[in-house]
């Protein structure tokens, strides 16, 4: 509590017709206390972060989709070309399960920026309404950490180009959620 | 009365100097879905309202004050991050920021090991049960955003009435204004603080 609490009768009139409301913002404000000083470095908001996943906002579900089934087509160009530009093997492939569907993360060495590519494969989830996504996130302590991106499903197996651009060693799991909620519908069995 | 107060000036000036991208009535949602568009005005925006409340928990949970300012930067990092994630039917945008600000606090929490004993935090509250603290963090917090809601005669006369220790006749005469004014306007900021806090923002 603050040592300066102004006495409440000084400010409102016994008779005032609003008294118990105005008395409640008065004891949350005492009990707060005053907000504290910036300091003069962080009076402007601080820029944006290097690398950050933009988790894509429901409307570009068609985006991704498109995307998924162009980053697959030149995956499958590629391939057909030659074994010369074959990536890299992935650094850890992470397999997931829950309710009938499966899916699996495979994880590529990280970029001179810290970003992390990935490669979700998943089948077995069912399509979402409209405008609606699934979301990948990072989790930590049982609770959603970071969001890795958001995508749709068709029939069959969905692929996903995705990337991270956070140190994944500070994590602990990985979970499929319906965007805007937190129950998991897929979570990590394992790690290859 | 004496000719020297314990005075705690108004500081929204400083936040002032921050350009507004959008009018009052914006909500703390709306800015954050343009975040997620990678809007930079909302973003501004956003930190304007919320920077100083996030210091505050910070420095609730944290204690030293340093940490606690690296901590804000890292809480808006993460708000540009998760913007995506926000969805305006399971709460206000303000409730969303705290869950980030919270979750990013104890992660600075767990990250950094906590002060010697040699440099104790400078920790609040002393003899909260946990749930208590949690509850007086958002109580706070919901305090500190209204705060920033308030015109500025209004947030004048609350900050020198309850953060600088001063009567209602010694803000008057500080002000150079009539007794009635002061009292009107400290009554009014406190009726707009119950209206903004009951409207969870």
């Amino acid at each position: 509590m603050s040592d300066h609490t102004p006495p409440f009768d000084e400010i409102v009139e016994h008779t005032d017709p609003e008294r118990d409301r105005l008395q409640g913002a008065h004891l949350l404000l005492t009990a707060a206390g005053a907000p504290p000083e910036l300091p003069p470095w962080l009076e402007s908001a601080p820029p944006e972060p290097r690398s950050r996943v933009i988790a894509l906002g429901r409307r570009r579900s068609t985006v991704v989709a498109t995307a998924a089934v162009a980053a697959t087509m030149l995956f499958g160009i590629g391939y057909a070309i030659g074994a010369r530009d074959r990536p890299a093997p992935p650094v850890q492939t992470v397999a997931m399960q829950g309710g009938g569907a499966t899916a699996s993360i495979d994880v590529f060495s990280h970029d001179a920026a810290g970003n992390w590519p990935m490669t979700l494969r998943v089948s077995g989830l069912a399509s979402l309404p409209r405008g609606q996504t699934y979301a990948l996130w990072l989790t930590a302590h049982g609770k959603l950490a970071e969001p890795c991106g958001t995508f749709t499903v068709a029939s069959g197996t969905t692929e996903v180009p995705l990337s991270a651009p956070y140190p994944l060693k500070e994590y602990d799991g990985w979970v499929i959620v319906r965007s805007g909620t937190t129950g998991p519908f897929l979570l990590r069995t394992g790690t290859v | 009365m004496g000719t020297v107060f314990p005075l705690r000036l108004p500081s929204s000036t400083a936040m002032a100097t921050i350009e507004p991208v959008s009018t009052p009535e914006v909500t703390d949602g709306t800015l954050i879905e343009r975040v997620a568009s990678g809007d930079r005005g909302a973003f501004e925006e956003l930190y304007g309202r919320f920077a100083r409340p996030v210091l505050g928990l910070a420095l609730r949970r944290i204690g030293d004050r340093g940490r606690a300012e690296d901590t804000v930067q890292e809480v808006f990092a993460a708000v540009w991050r998760s913007a995506g994630s926000y969805n305006r039917g399971r709460g206000p945008g303000g409730a969303w920021l705290y869950t980030i600000a919270r979750n990013t606090i104890v992660d600075a929490l767990r990250r950094r090991p906590a002060p010697t004993v040699a440099n104790p935090p400078e920790v609040v509250s002393p003899g909260l049960t946990p749930d208590e603290e949690a509850e007086a963090s958002w109580n706070a917090w919901r305090v500190h955003r209204a705060l920033d809601t308030l015109p500025e005669h209004e947030r004048t006369a609350i900050d020198l009435a309850y953060f600088s220790g001063l009567s209602q006749s010694e803000i008057a005469e500080f002000l150079q204004v009539p007794l009635g004014t002061v009292k009107t306007r400290t009554r009014s900021g406190l009726a707009r603080m119950a209206d903004a806090l009951e409207g969870e923002l």
